[in-house]
């Protein structure tokens, strides 16, 4: 490494971007470009540290595999910060592979972290938790610390597990104040609010209360059987029937759990269900077919009977009760959020279907959702994917606090 | 010729507030080691940094036997070791580019890191007198009993050369075990070379071939 790239490079991580542009700014060699994407990266214009960093990568180019590396995962912590996902999803694995080859551990364990951070906004949990648990935490840079532990926090809440989301967050707090960067502080007192705000409404027996996550949790491991509103499933001790891809079957068992222990009359579940104004033959064959669905769909967890005037549903087990779990707050475009609730990615075109809309609705339903930063998208035209964004947020300060070149 | 693998003698650091060790010179007793913002005096036999002088130090460090000289951003600064005082300053011949730096015959030796140069400068003026060409990154430069030595860094693998300093030819060459870089170089006139390890924060001494 040459002076003036020291002397850039201890700028940076000094946080004086300017200082760095000062003395590489007219230079074009790959060290100084990657420095200097970096610096606008720093100063918030993505654009062009995106343009700069790639130009580095290729002109280090396989001769230099590592400094080609550390510039390609830059360029994937812009990608992450700007929720473009599948571009960083490509280039972290193998990036990560050849700093770890090279020795260059603290920028293999940060790339393993932006991609295990990855795997979590797309809703690939199982993944992103066993990359979180490859990464080597002695090695991982002290800025990319609590960013790490809200990972795991994201996760364990994700799953609802509150006891090692609170650690997880308690560990990201204290990491956070290790550094003692204001913006990051902020960033976890964020998310340890989300975390202590209610998680969801439990509605039983005409009833309804908030639940923090840990009372979510506690419903959830009792042998009340519970309709889950926020991910469109139905839960009874250790079994889990996914509903989110049978909408009508939901609605049908949404209607039946807010009124238990009472009955359903058949005139309102087919207006629940089919959204019908008034019921005619074809409308109550209809009924019958889908009650006889749910019926097959809920055996291990429930009975379906016929009552005069229309449907009970009666859970298994002696002294079972029945509980409705919805979010917290009715809000605009709930039943969206309930499907994106899930989790997973879901297409405009399967939540279109899902919820029996049109396109065009949904399309506009989403950007609502992503403009009061509810729902996030990634990837583009047929490959965009829409998840919600019920995890902490992720700090975007502290851009690539790792790739600085070294001699 | 037939290279060599690199024999580690000892290993010093990395010291409290040293983020990379970039210069390296010999004073005869101690060796001086740049590390960003200051140059320090290491005595290689307790292993002890024992002075310091606070002076912006990004690259090369080398003595003339009274002075410091140490590269920072695009200059060379002269230095008075026992005061700190800078007595002069002169372009670098790199613009910025520049890495190590050597001391002989009166003249200053700059290497060019990506360049893949060392030039010959007067330490007056920093003209640049003459230039050999290398074939690949040069990091740190040293003179030994009038043979021309340096270290290089490439495609992450890094060795200390002894090239003709007519021709630029490849005359020995000890080749660093693989994830340990060179940058500072110099050596104390006998059978060690003082080797700076950048950003691992460390200083080791190689043993020179006889």
């Amino acid at each position: 490494m040459d002076s003036l790239v020291t002397a850039a490079a201890r700028s940076l991580a000094l946080g004086d971007p300017l200082g760095a542009l000062n003395r590489v700014a007219l230079r074009e060699d790959p060290a100084a470009l990657a420095l200097r994407g970096i610096a606008m990266a720093q100063l918030g214009d993505l654009p062009r540290a995106r343009e700069l960093l790639r130009r580095a990568a290729r002109a280090f180019g396989a001769r230099e595999p590592v400094a080609r590396a550390r510039c390609l995962v830059a360029q994937a912590e812009i990608a992450l910060v700007s929720r473009d996902l599948a571009e960083p999803m490509r280039a972290l694995g193998t990036a990560r592979a050849v700093l770890e080859a090279h020795g260059d551990r603290a920028n293999a364990a940060h790339a393993g972290y932006l991609e295990a951070r990855c795997l979590l906004l797309i809703g690939r949990l199982d993944e992103a938790g066993r990359v979180l648990d490859s990464i080597d935490a002695d090695a991982l840079p002290p800025v990319s610390r609590p960013g790490a532990w809200l990972v795991a926090a994201g996760i364990a809440m994700r799953r609802i597990e509150a006891e090692p989301a609170r650690a997880a967050l308690d560990r990201a707090a204290r990491a956070a104040r290790r550094i003692a960067v204001p913006a990051l502080v902020a960033e976890v007192e964020r998310a340890a609010q989300a975390f202590e705000a209610p998680a969801a409404r439990l509605h039983a027996r005409g009833e309804g209360r908030l639940l923090l996550l840990g009372d979510v949790e506690a419903v959830l491991a009792s042998d009340m059987l519970v309709v889950d509103a926020c991910r469109n499933l139905v839960h009874a001790g250790d079994k889990v029937v996914p509903l989110s891809s049978r909408p009508v079957l939901f609605a049908l068992a949404r209607a039946l759990a807010l009124a238990w222990p009472g009955d359903v009359s058949r005139e309102e579940l087919l207006i629940q269900a089919f959204r019908a104004r008034q019921a005619d033959e074809s409308h109550r064959g209809r009924l019958r077919v889908e009650i006889g669905r749910l019926r097959a769909e809920l055996g291990p967890l429930a009975e379906l009977h016929a009552t005069e005037g229309g449907f009970l549903l009666q859970p298994r087990g002696d002294g079972a009760s029945v509980g409705l779990l919805l979010p917290p707050h009715e809000e605009e475009h709930a039943a969206l959020l309930a499907l994106l609730a899930d989790g997973e990615a879901w297409s405009s075109s399967a939540l279109a279907l899902a919820l029996g809309v049109s396109a065009r609705t949904v399309q506009r339903a989403l950007e609502a959702l992503a403009a009061a930063g509810k729902a996030d998208c990634f990837g583009r035209g047929r490959a965009c994917r829409w998840t919600a964004r019920q995890v902490p947020g992720f700090p975007t300060s502290l851009l690539l606090p790792a790739a600085l070149p070294v001699g | 010729m037939k290279p060599r693998t690199a024999e580690i003698l000892r290993e010093f650091g990395p010291f409290p507030e040293v983020d990379a060790v970039h210069g390296v010179g010999f004073d005869g007793r101690r060796v001086w080691f740049a590390s960003g913002d200051r140059v320090n005096a290491l005595d290689p036999d307790s292993g002890e940094i024992v002075d310091a002088v606070e002076v912006p130090a990004h690259a090369g460090t080398t003595f003339d036997g009274a002075h410091l000289f140490q590269i920072a951003e695009a200059v060379i600064r002269k230095i008075d070791p026992r005061t700190g005082k800078v007595l002069a300053t002169i372009p670098a011949p790199g613009g910025g580019g520049d890495s190590g730096l050597a001391w002989a015959e009166g003249s200053l030796w700059v290497g060019q890191y990506r360049e893949r140069k060392i030039h010959q400068v007067d330490p007056d003026t920093g003209a640049i007198l003459r230039t050999i060409d290398s074939d690949r990154f040069v990091t740190g430069v040293t003179w030994i009993d009038g043979e021309l030595w340096h270290a290089t860094s490439q495609a992450d693998a890094s060795d200390i050369r002894r090239i003709d300093h007519r021709s630029g030819a490849v005359l020995d060459r000890i080749d660093m075990p693989a994830g340990i870089g060179v940058s500072g170089l110099d050596s104390d006139g006998g059978g060690r070379f003082f080797c700076g390890g950048g950003t691992s924060g460390k200083l080791r001494v190689v043993r020179r071939p006889a």
